[in-house]
């Protein structure tokens, strides 16, 4: 910590933790010099092409490839029976479940992927794609997972028949997946028998799609000189996808280099290993030549990681003074035609349980049902930290419900049941250990910045005119940095996370890491945890990421694991470092290692001024000159297992003001405050929220991925499916606090999927509260202006002069 | 489908090549000419990642066919630094924030480009508007309008540009 | 992707050519732009080619057409429909029940129901003008099948719908429908009714 003005000076040149630095990554993004995957050129390439169901659940007949292949500069068409002698027709997913790479004999998704055409390039790929004919048997689609266990639902998984396990334990039904529960069941129900106030909600959480502007792609080249396989692809985890491509494919990983270069944004998207990929790396193996597949957005719409489709139904239990007493939730998960998003092993349903939220609830139950539907395979992604928006949604609501029904304010019946920051480490009913928080004085804070008491007068004013407007307050509890590997494994690896660093003689250095940024910034925020551990400038550290030859084996980053995970991997490894210079010192200044100060970049004796040596100086000489006994050279490794999550909160709150007539709603406010803990670098972790709390908005107020009742997809492109502009989108104003994380090395948390989590309840209770005097307790998102008409309409609003 | 000879100036420098008449343009741009600095979003024109100048408009050059292109002058991201300076945009941009994962921004540097022209002097809401036709997912564009603010003082500013 | 479609049509001709028409499968096919009956399989089932246009893209629908009954009393008939394109990309079932009502004078009145249901690219993307351009297609379908049941009868009349019978083009123009569709649309919204 600098005390005084030269030794400030010093640590404001090192540009480390607590800067807000320009970013390295900039100089190349703003010259249009990035290396996106569809940017790889490598000489031969071939362009692929799928081939896609038009039906959501149909037999096929026939496949003919004959006009397909004959036209001129089509190389290949594949389909699942050039698969089978591979046994690459299916593959496993990242649930313990199947997936069809190509349809076999039937498909279960409108959109499924069923050949694949191989050509010079995208042009004649697309035209030969027109002409695979393909003979279909439509089958009764099941849409509505409310049916998939009735006794005559369509069978989707006729692979799974006679299976009563699909990698997730017992199964109900033919279109069963897992039934997950947690908690006291007998113990809740006691205390809801018993309650004096209960309040019981159905609501949706529905299905959207993180829509990253920078579709799904790979280009897979195989070398059959060498025997190499290079996949540049994008993937949020390329280490992940290198363990499954061996598998796969039976190439050793150490014959397998994945590379994920600049990604386009992941939010989820680009963690799951799709059909598109696997048959890019057959046609580049077959072929001989590097062969690039870059899907559409409709295909990336309709057929990749989706978010949500959670029927959930909550209860609670409190007393009349609004103090809960148990909590009971019912889910129904739709997770699409195959179970294949990414979780940790034993986690079906994610992290949910955490939907004890931030209150001090002494009892809880959770059952979740996953089932299958004849749509597109996914569920966890879109800044969801594992489930973590659907938990949040669902307390959000329920203890506004729970407030509306005993008429208390809906701040206050929050102060009431909020963990007290004395409290922690907090253990929740639902078996998660909260690391630390301060919630009562962030809800505060924010109640004073927008004048709380004076928002209700208003809204009190105007509902006596007919007026509609909302106050939606949300107070989340986050939990990212997956996670301690006893419990959290993906596909049997831990989830722990890396970092190498090797400093220079000349004084700079390269450190690479085993997560994956897709836009936040990890080559500037990496380099300040580094800067400020090692004394060197963040300037002159080289960080790297997504080389699978050179980055040390990482689990990627989603569920803002970065942070809590590779950063604390990071910090670790440059403490190592620091222990050696500080040898390096001692012997360079003839002293003992304990007379040594550490201050910002140098090591000073203790109590004779000018006897010091820079981390500079120390790494010229830790390459020749260093103690007896001590190899040369200043570098390490770490590979850190977390000892827990971490737990970053927040408190929001939104004001809007709904059109009585055309039920738009334009929000005049939102101030958003949030806890990460430490924080690294101020100017990146507000972005981050400005561009979360964007994705809230879209998920709130517009997004749904739509289906009719024979499964036909409705808004599968961006004529339908919303995404903001600049003019919808709200003006955000963003406030912090600090409550550093016990355990963590730098008392860092993570943020970046905080303000999604939040920001979704925040406003879908502001839309909710503009109506509650209304005595109406659900309104279902998306609150497009028509669904908030409708509404409107049924209450006769609209009919009031 | 016989090719089609097209020439044009690309970035201040004459450029020519084959098509066929049914390419596009974002396409001709990345991959005949290897400039990848324009992305491809969407197939519907709306994402505008594909933005480029073209004879002095703003152009979606997924909804443009390369031949459109003949004769004409086309500028791209590549092309808006000069003789190793950067726009102000393109400083506004580094200097506000005003990008995370890179992939919208060469578009939204080129539209801010011929907005500045049509509108030099624009509010913050004008300059929404003004960029409506661009998405982006990460930045939630409270640092865009920053960065192309930015920009317009610098550009206004006597020995600014 | 469902449509329910109620069309009615009136034709200055006798009920009972109305309904002699309408029992000829192939000539009422051929009253729907771009369709054919390519091969009759047996009493009931028919196998039928549409041929579409959108601008330069042009693609052929493959289906099968059965009778599912004929009721000569109510001079009521009912159809069932379905195809794909080629390439499998969209598809499409119909359920159709046409009657003619006398209307007395010697004029008559052609009324059909149908459910459209539609899948693929056509129901993803073609679902915003569904209703507007299935109208334009039946209201199609209503010229030809009434200039061809005038046709059958004698007089000027006769001969001049002879003549339009002749003329029907043999593909259906998409562009050309969605335009009129279009046309329709915004003149149904200042008040100008259904086009």
């Amino acid at each position: 910590m600098a005390t005084t003005a030269e030794s400030m000076e010093r640590e404001q040149k090192l540009e480390g933790i607590g800067c807000s630095r320009k970013r390295k990554e900039d100089p190349r993004f703003i010259q249009g010099k990035g290396n996106y995957v569809d940017d790889v050129n490598l000489a031969g390439t071939l362009f692929a092409s799928v081939v896609r169901s038009p039906h959501a659940h149909a037999r096929i007949k026939s496949i003919n490839k004959a006009k397909a292949l004959a036209l001129p500069g089509v190389h290949a068409v594949l389909t699942a029976d050039d698969l089978k002698p591979l046994k690459l027709h299916w593959m496993p997913t990242l649930a313990g479940d199947v997936q069809a790479v190509l349809a076999d004999e039937k498909v279960c998704f409108q959109y499924q992927e069923v050949a694949v055409v191989i050509a010079d390039n995208r042009y004649i790929a697309a035209d030969g794609v027109d002409l695979v004919e393909v003979e279909y048997e439509p089958l009764p689609a099941l849409v509505d997972p409310h049916k998939a266990m009735d006794a005559d639902a369509p069978i989707i998984r006729e692979d799974l028949v006679g299976k009563d396990e699909a990698g997730q334990g017992k199964r109900l039904h033919n279109n069963h997946i897992f039934r997950w529960e947690v908690g006291d069941k007998a113990g809740t129900d006691k205390v809801f028998a018993g309650a004096e106030v209960t309040v019981k909600q159905a609501m949706l959480n529905p299905r959207v799609h993180p829509c990253p502007l920078e579709t799904c792609g790979c280009v897979a080249s195989f070398d059959k000189v060498r025997g190499d396989l290079t996949v540049y692809i994008t993937s949020q985890a390329p280490h992940v996808v290198r363990t499954v491509v061996s598998i796969l494919s039976g190439l050793p990983e150490s014959k397998i280099r994945v590379i994920s270069p600049d990604i386009g944004g992941g939010f989820g998207n680009k963690v799951g290993v799709y059909p598109g990929y696997v048959t890019a790396i057959v046609a580049s193996i077959v072929l001989g030549r590097p062969v690039k597949w870059i899907e559409s957005r409709i295909e990336n719409l309709s057929t990749t990681a989706f978010a949500r489709d959670y029927h959930m139904v909550g209860e609670l239990a409190a007393d009349k003074n609004g103090r809960i007493k148990a909590l009971r939730v019912n889910v129904l998960a739709d997770h699409g035609a195959f179970n294949s998003h990414a979780q940790p092993t034993k986690w079906p349903a994610g992290l949910f349980s955490v939907c004890t939220g931030s209150y001090d609830i002494p009892v809880a139950y959770v059952k979740v049902d996953g089932v299958y539907t004849n749509k597109a395979p996914g569920g966890v992604a879109y800044r969801c930290s594992f489930r973590v928006t659907e938990a949040v949604h669902l307390i959000e609501r329920m203890i506004d419900i729970l407030a509306q029904k005993l008429d208390i304010d809906k701040a206050e019946i929050r102060f009431r049941n909020f963990i007290k920051p004395e409290q922690f480490p907090y253990h929740t009913a639902l078996d998660w250990e909260y690391d630390s928080g301060n919630y009562p004085a962030a809800l505060k804070k924010v109640m004073e910045a927008v004048d709380y008491a004076g928002l209700r007068k208003e809204q009190e004013e105007k509902r006596k005119k007919g007026e509609l407007m909302g106050i939606g307050i949300c107070t989340f509890t986050e939990i990212v940095g997956a996670g301690p590997s006893k419990a959290c494994d993906i596909l049997g690896v831990g989830m722990f996370d890396s970092c190498e660093i090797r400093v220079h003689p000349t004084g700079s250095a390269i450190a690479r890491m085993g997560t994956q940024s897709t836009g936040q910034a990890h080559e500037t925020t990496y380099a300040q945890i580094i800067a400020t551990e090692l004394g060197l400038p963040s300037e002159v550290i080289q960080v790297e990421e997504g080389d699978t030859s050179t980055a040390p084996y990482g689990l990627g980053t989603y569920g803002s694991r970065s942070t809590p995970v590779g950063g604390a991997a990071t910090a670790n490894a440059a403490r190592k470092i620091r222990d050696k210079a500080r040898k390096i010192a001692a012997h360079l200044l003839e002293v003992s290692p304990d007379d040594l100060d550490w201050e910002i970049d140098r090591f000073k004796v203790k109590g004779v001024p000018g006897q010091e040596k820079t981390m500079k100086e120390i790494a010229w000489a830790a390459y020749n000159n260093v103690p007896a006994g001590m190899e040369m050279g200043l570098e390490a490794v770490e590979y850190y297992d977390p000892p827990n999550f971490t737990y970053p909160f927040g408190a929001y709150i939104c004001v809007l003001d709904i059109d009585r007539h055309t039920g738009e709603s334009k929000v005049r406010r939102f101030y958003a405050l949030d806890d990460c803990g430490t924080r690294i670098n101020p100017m990146i972790i507000e972005g981050q929220i400005h561009g979360g709390l964007t994705e809230a908005y879209a998920v709130a107020m517009g997004q749904l991925i739509a289906f009719d009742a024979n499964g036909n997809l409705l808004s599968n492109s961006l004529m339908d499916y919303f995404v903001p502009t600049a003019v919808e989108t709200p003006k955000w104003e963003t406030d912090f606090t600090v409550t550093p994380s016990p355990h963590h090395p730098l008392g860092a948390k993570g943020v970046a999927e905080s303000p999604h989590v939040g920001g979704i309840p925040c406003f879908t209770n502001a839309v909710n509260d503009a109506f509650s005097h209304l005595g109406v307790t659900q309104i279902e998102m998306p609150h497009t202006s028509f669904n908030v008409w409708k509404t409107i309409h049924e209450l006769g609003l609209d009919k009031q002069v | 489908m016989a090719k089609k000879h097209i020439s044009f100036t690309l970035n201040g420098a004459a450029v020519e090549t084959l098509v066929e008449p049914r390419e596009l343009l974002i396409h001709v741009l990345r991959e005949e000419l290897r400039q990848t600095g324009s992305h491809i979003g969407c197939e519907t024109s709306h994402c505008g990642a594909c933005t480029v100048d073209l004879n002095g408009k703003s152009v979606k050059s997924c909804t443009v066919l390369a031949v459109q292109a003949d004769g004409g002058e086309v500028l791209t991201v590549e092309g808006l630094a000069q003789n190793g300076q950067l726009h102000p945009l393109q400083e506004g941009f580094m200097q506000e924030h005003g990008l995370q994962c890179g992939f919208c921004t060469p578009g939204m540097l080129m539209r801010s480009y011929r907005f500045l022209q049509e509108n030099p002097k624009p509010t913050d809401d004008e300059v929404r508007m003004g960029m409506s036709g661009n998405l982006c997912r990460c930045t939630g564009y409270m640092n865009i309008v920053k960065a192309v603010q930015y920009a317009a003082k610098k550009i206004q500013t006597p020995g600014g540009k | 992707m469902e449509v329910k479609l109620e069309k009615k049509f009136s034709i200055a001709a006798p009920a009972a050519n109305a309904w002699r028409l309408l029992q000829d499968i192939k000539a009422v096919a051929e009253c729907m732009p771009g369709a054919q009956i390519t091969e009759q399989l047996d009493d009931t089932h028919y196998k039928g080619q549409v041929k579409m246009r959108l601008g330069p893209a042009s693609a052929t629908f493959n289906g099968e057409l059965e009778v599912k009954s004929l009721d000569p009393n109510e001079k009521k008939m009912e159809m069932f429909g379905k195809g794909t394109d080629t390439t499998g990309a969209s598809a499409a079932t119909m359920n159709l029940t046409a009657r003619v009502l006398d209307s007395g004078n010697g004029q008559c009145e052609l009324v059909g129901v149908s459910d459209v249901s539609v899948s693929g690219k056509m129901a993803n993307f073609g679902g915003r003008m569904m209703n507007q351009v299935s109208e334009q297609i039946l209201k199609q379908f209503g010229d030809n099948f009434t200039s061809r049941v005038m046709a059958m009868g004698e007089g000027a009349a006769a001969e001049q719908a002879a003549a339009a019978v002749a003329q029907q083009p043999k593909e259906l123009n998409a562009l050309a429908l969605i335009w009129h569709a279009l046309l329709g649309f915004f003149k149904s919204l200042f008040g100008g009714g259904k086009a």
